[in-house]
């Protein structure tokens, strides 16, 4: 994978082209946008990295630009702007991510994966949090990469619920609303009841209860 | 009278009212003393014409002049003395000598005045068909006191209105201050935040120049502290780059071997990058905080909001083992507010994360939300040491810091809450969440239900 880095800030630079190097990235790095288009022109890139305070030509002229030649390739904005203004017109301008200093290496490059997967239509299937992994197909949840475990219809659309978005608070009556279909009958106590299945099968601290608010796997496994 | 000069320099009524009566006394005076002059000039003209008829009276009738003849009149002091004007020996023979004045023989024909035994007589001295010299006198003192009756009733009303007018004048200048008076009224009431410029089409015309200037002052402290603000937000902007460039360095740096030791000193380094990166932000939020803008239209869910909240707390809460909840959570996600979005989100934040901070591991931090009276009151309780009374003012001060405090907040959190709140018509009070120990601080967000009750 062969990345463009656009970046006139040299400690910056030298960051971020160390550390994609370190990721197995050949990472190419210029310092305004007339050597950008000159770069994307006489070589293929993969990805974008792409500053908006650039000397003399803006970012978002030269993003324009890069759109109107290279369509394909996938692009990241990464900036310290943070106005609503600026993100818009930088998603609308054809950017596929949208990042904000100060970030962290490992988030730069996990958006990274993710502007790569859809632009080469491989959509990740798992869901999961680095600890618990789901998947929809066989409906088995996979613990810090230990054997298989099969879920009940209830239990998987709970854990599924739970590990579209982690880190995210579900209450009671977000999870019912998961868990039924229209007009099924709720039965009290339902989600308690499942939570404690489900925790006995994928170990009891996977699942965190936050008192008075609602349940959550965490962010991190 | 150097208090009398201060009061009449301070106030504009007082020195309204003191000049505008000196000057009624002064016309009074002036008019008394032309009135004085004019009844003078015509009580004379008056005497003089009845002293010239008598004179007539006596002369074409050939009436006896007899000596010392008096035309009586009410008083001593509007008789009328008819004599011959002969020699004192002829005078004296009449036999009445009350009434007969010791006139001089020498007297010329014509009217004149003569002091007789200290008393001043107006004399016509006339001669006769028959070349008698007869004299007509009356006193002057009658004269006198028509002249100043005519002045003292010309004064007199002055005199008497005087209190009158200063009693008028006192209500009409009141009542025609009373814009400025109403104007600096609604001045006071305004919030440091409310820098726009008063409405001067209901001010007098003299007063308008005035209240435009001060529009003008208004517009540039506006202007300047918007300047201000800016730069404070260019400059935490700014800041990102390098901050940005010092943690991924340190990042790459955490990602070599290294012993123990550095290891241990990188931890602080990047802790310490992580606190003003987070400055940073909360520098940004302040500026973003104090911007004014219109009042939300759109109702926002506290439920949503506040679990939205949790959900980036709660990991800090369980590295301190801190019990972050909901009491009483049925029916909060009804609660709607009219309220910016990211404005409820930052307030509840700020709030939550002090109180995550400031309570030791262990502790308990409680979230709770009522309605009553259409305000909406957040509550949030934790088992911290609480804040004295004393302080509850200052530490909504941006860096303010209290003593014995050991967190490295950025000490803007309350800072912008405040800002918010001050933006959107709320109120917040602190008190202690357990005022037996007294300990923990409870903050009390009042947020009004109906929107148009911000400014």
């Amino acid at each position: 994978m062969r990345v463009l880095l656009v970046e006139d800030d040299t400690m910056i630079g030298e960051a971020i082209t160390s550390s994609l190097k370190d990721a197995a990235y050949a990472a190419d790095w210029v310092k305004d946008g007339n050597s950008a288009l000159g770069s994307l022109a006489c070589q293929h890139y993969d990805l974008v990295l792409l500053d908006l305070g650039l000397p003399g030509q803006d970012g978002l002229v030269v993003l324009r630009s890069i759109r109107a030649r290279h369509d394909a390739v996938g692009l990241l904005i990464i900036t310290a702007r943070d106005g609503l203004d600026d993100r818009i017109s930088g998603l609308d301008g054809g950017a596929d991510d949208y990042v904000l200093k100060p970030f962290d290496m490992n988030e730069l490059l996990a958006r990274m994966r993710a502007v790569l997967r859809r632009k080469t239509g491989k959509a990740e299937p798992l869901l999961g949090n680095g600890t618990l992994s789901l998947d929809p197909a066989t409906r088995q949840v996979t613990v810090q990469s230990g054997t298989a475990i099969g879920l009940s219809n209830r239990e998987f659309a709970l854990l599924q619920a739970l590990l579209v978005r982690p880190g995210a608070i579900l209450s009671r009556s977000d999870l019912e609303d998961r868990i039924y279909g229209w007009g099924e009958e709720v039965e009290s106590n339902a989600v308690e009841f499942l939570l404690h299945g489900l925790r006995r099968k994928i170990g009891s601290g996977s699942i965190k209860n936050v008192r008075g608010a609602g349940w959550m796997v965490s962010k991190d496994g | 009278m150097d208090g009398l000069k201060r009061r009449l320099n301070d106030s504009l009524q007082l020195r309204l009212s003191f000049w505008l009566s000196a000057a009624i006394v002064l016309v009074a005076a002036l008019a008394g003393v032309f009135s004085f002059v004019s009844a003078f000039h015509g009580a004379n003209e008056l005497q003089d014409n009845t002293l010239r008829q008598v004179a007539a009276l006596f002369d074409r009738q050939a009436l006896p002049a007899i000596d010392g003849a008096e035309m009586r009149g009410s008083d001593e002091e509007t008789r009328v003395v008819v004599q011959h004007l002969t020699d004192k020996t002829r005078a004296g023979d009449s036999g009445d000598t009350r009434a007969a004045l010791p006139l001089r023989a020498d007297l010329p024909d014509g009217l004149q005045t003569v002091e007789i035994e200290g008393e001043a007589f107006r004399v016509l001295v006339k001669t006769t068909r028959f070349d008698e010299r007869i004299a007509v006198a009356q006193e002057t003192g009658v004269r006198n006191e028509i002249a100043r009756d005519g002045a003292l009733r010309t004064v007199l009303p002055f005199m008497g209105l005087v209190p009158l007018l200063l009693w008028l004048l006192a209500n009409l200048v009141r009542k025609m201050f009373r814009p400025i008076s109403a104007l600096s009224a609604a001045l006071d009431q305004r919030s440091d935040e409310d820098l726009y410029p008063m409405d001067t089409d209901s001010l007098p015309a003299e007063v308008r120049p005035f209240a435009a200037a001060i529009n003008r002052l208004l517009g540039r402290v506006e202007r300047s502290m918007k300047a201000q603000r800016r730069f404070v937000a260019d400059a935490a902007h700014e800041l990102r780059s390098p901050f940005t460039a010092l943690s991924l360095q340190a990042e790459r740096l955490a990602q070599l071997p290294l012993g123990a030791d550095a290891s241990e000193r990188l931890h602080t380094l990047r802790g310490g990058i992580e606190r003003g990166s987070r400055l940073l932000e909360q520098l940004l939020t302040l500026a973003r905080a104090q911007e004014t803008m219109a009042p939300s239209t759109a109702n926002v869910s506290v439920g949503a909001v506040v679990r939205r909240v949790l959900e980036d707390m709660v990991p800090l809460a369980q590295v301190k083992d801190i019990d972050l909840g909901i009491v009483g959570s049925a029916g909060i996600d009804d609660i709607h507010i009219p309220m910016d979005e990211i404005d409820l989100v930052t307030l509840v934040r700020n709030l939550v994360d002090n109180a995550v901070r400031y309570t030791p591991p262990g502790g308990k931090v409680d979230l709770s939300t009522s309605t009553s009276e259409g305000t909406t009151v957040l509550q949030i309780d934790d088992s911290g040491p609480g804040i004295a009374p004393s302080d509850r003012v200052r530490v909504f001060e941006p860096f303010c810091r209290l003593q014995g405090s050991e967190q490295t907040g950025s000490g803007l959190g309350l800072s912008i809450v405040q800002a918010i709140v001050l933006r959107t018509g709320a109120t917040i009070a602190l008190d202690y969440a357990d005022s037996r120990t007294p300990s923990g601080l409870r903050v009390q967000v009042r947020m009004p239900q109906r929107a148009g009750a911000a400014r």
